[in-house]
Formats: C-alpha cells, structure tokens, sequence
C-alpha cells in the first residue's frame, strides 16, 4: 500500500508531498525531487529524522506512516 | 607565570591530554579555504607534526577565505601547501609542519600509516574517496570536511567501526564523479566546477575538525561525531545524523 510523505528542502525550507510506492527506493526519491526543484547537479542525500537513508533502501522497509517527513539535503563537496 | 606558557589556557581544560596532541601526527589533505582553516587551528591547539599535501598554486579567487594568503603569493603563482605550512609555523616555531606538492592519489597506505590522524579539506569527491579508501586501509580515522556557500559538513570515519564516506554515498555522487571526467573517446575531459565559498563556513567546518582531531588525540573517540554532522549557516543549525555501515561497502565488505 502507498504512503504520502512530505520531503523538505534543506536549502530553501520548501516543501513537497510525495506519493509513494513500498518498492521505490530512497535513490527514486532523490532523483525525482532534485529534478523536481530543479536542483544543480550535485550530490544529496536524505534524511528521516536522525537517520541517514541509503539509497538502495526501500521504501517499504522503513516503516513510513502518512505524512512522515524527510529531507533533501546537499552533501557539499567544496573547501579549496 | 601563568602568561609564558602558551598552551597554559588549554591546559585549563582537563579532558584535553596536550602530550597525547603534541606527539600526535596528522596529515592535512588539501592547502585551500579549509586546509588555511585546520592547520592555523591545528598549530594553535599544540598538535606539532603536521604534514600537508597540495598540488596547486595561490590565484587572486582564494584571497577572501584563505588566512595565511596574500596578494603577492597569488601574483607570484607560489605553491599553496609552501606558503600555509611556512606561516604557520610562524604561529608557534615549535611546530613542525611539512608541506608536501604532490597529488594525494601519490599517497600509498604505508604512507598513510607513518600518521596518526587524517585530516580531509578536499574539492572533490573522487579524491575524497581515494583519502577514505586509504585511511581505511591504513586503519587511520579520518575527519573529512566539506562547504558549499553557507552549508557544511563534517564526518567522522574510524575505521573499520563506523561507516565510511563511501557507505553514505548514493548514485548522486558518483554522477558528480562521472561529470568530472567524461571521456569522449579519445580525449579525456575535466570539468571543475567553481562552488560558491566564504570564511565564515569555512571558519566552523574547519574548527569542527580540529575540534574532532583534539578529542581523537586525547582519547576521547567515544565523544566524536557520530556520523555526519550537517550545518546550515544561513539558518543558524546543525545537526547530527546516524548513518549505517552499507553491507556492500566495498571497504567494509572487504577488509572488516
């Protein structure tokens, strides 16, 4: 059975509702809302609450009720 | 007295073990904005062995977040990783910092082992995971620093009981390794992307590390980031996030 999860954007506090599927994967999610926000192409990663999700995760494996949040967050790559 | 000893104010604070952090040898990976950061803070906390690996030169553009740059080193194309460990070592004469202008790729694990902590303030996540691959390797912890604009981040590898770079990694990022290099055939093509960069990120990316190193070296591990700490500065927050060693991780996966 599908969930609706809302995703937040770490960078500008947006948000978006997601309908979806016990066989997405995490990597789906990613995909999907960076090109959604039009994002540059770099690299994110997601967050539910305190835990990191892998990309290959499921999304029916982790336990998501209606209207859970998650969060696209940039991984920075610079510092020189 | 109390006024000659120029570490007499650290020596306040009782967890930090300052032989453990003046015999302990660090390798700082990278001589740009964060490499200027951890380096000036690494002398200041007392660590007196510190080697740092650069391969480029000074340019005008690194002037507004690189402490130990000026105007002359850029004009003079002076070699970065020269010019930081040369200053800092102004900062407390009984420091030896070693500059080393080499490509970190040159670096093998027996290289790794001669140092007791790696210190990451790389651009890219290609050299990243060759520091990562080889701390790991070498059994080294690694502190590995990242900016972009106002956000940043800072992860805690001890090998092999906490995931790694490359556990927290996912397709994203090895799409941005892909857009570095893309080989057309006969030519192989690199794109470097100019990231937008300030002191003040900078600033706490780099202190975070050092702060990290400090617990490291003082045998206070337990203490460390436990995994990724992200920070938003535009927001005013941070945060700390548990990741999971990937099953597939072929650094875990292989050498457990």
């Amino acid at each position: 059975m599908g969930v609706r999860v809302i995703i937040k954007n770490a960078e500008t506090g947006a948000n978006v509702a997601m309908d979806l599927e016990p066989t997405n994967s995490v990597q789906e999610i990613i995909d999907s809302i960076a090109m959604y926000w039009e994002k540059d192409a770099g690299a994110y990663v997601i967050r539910k609450g305190k835990k990191l999700l892998k990309g290959e995760q499921m999304i029916g494996d982790l336990g998501f009720a209606e209207n859970d949040e998650i969060e696209l967050i940039p991984d920075p790559e610079g510092g020189i | 007295m109390f006024d000659q000893d120029r570490l007499e104010r650290s020596k306040r604070i009782s967890w930090l073990d300052m032989d453990g952090i003046a015999g302990t040898k660090c390798l700082v990976v990278g001589a740009g904005a964060l490499g200027n950061e951890v380096v000036k803070n690494l002398v200041l906390s007392g660590f007196k062995n510190i080697e740092l690996v650069d391969m480029d030169h000074v340019v005008r553009s690194n002037l507004n977040r690189c402490v130990f740059f000026r105007e002359g080193d850029a004009e003079q194309k002076l070699m970065k990783s020269k010019i930081v460990t040369t200053r800092a070592a102004e900062l407390d004469p009984t420091s030896t910092v070693v500059p080393s202008i080499a490509r970190i790729e040159t670096y093998d694990v027996e290289r790794f082992q001669s140092f007791d902590i790696v210190l990451g303030c790389l651009d890219n996540i290609a050299a990243r995971l060759h520091v990562n691959s080889h701390s790991f390797l070498a059994r080294r912890p690694y502190i590995d620093g990242g900016t972009n604009g106002f956000m940043g981040k800072v992860q805690v590898v001890i090998p092999p009981d906490t995931p790694c770079l490359q556990c927290t990694m996912n397709r994203t990022h090895y799409r941005v390794i892909e857009k570095r290099f893309s080989c057309t055939g006969a030519n192989v093509s690199y794109f470097e992307p100019r990231m937008p960069a300030e002191i003040t990120t900078t600033s706490v990316i780099a202190a975070i590390q050092v702060r990290e190193a400090l617990k490291l070296a003082s045998d206070k591990a337990d203490k460390c980031i436990r995994n990724v700490m992200f920070y938003d500065g535009l927001n005013g927050t941070s945060d700390q996030f548990e990741a999971d060693i990937d099953p597939d991780c072929p650094m875990h996966e292989r050498y457990p």
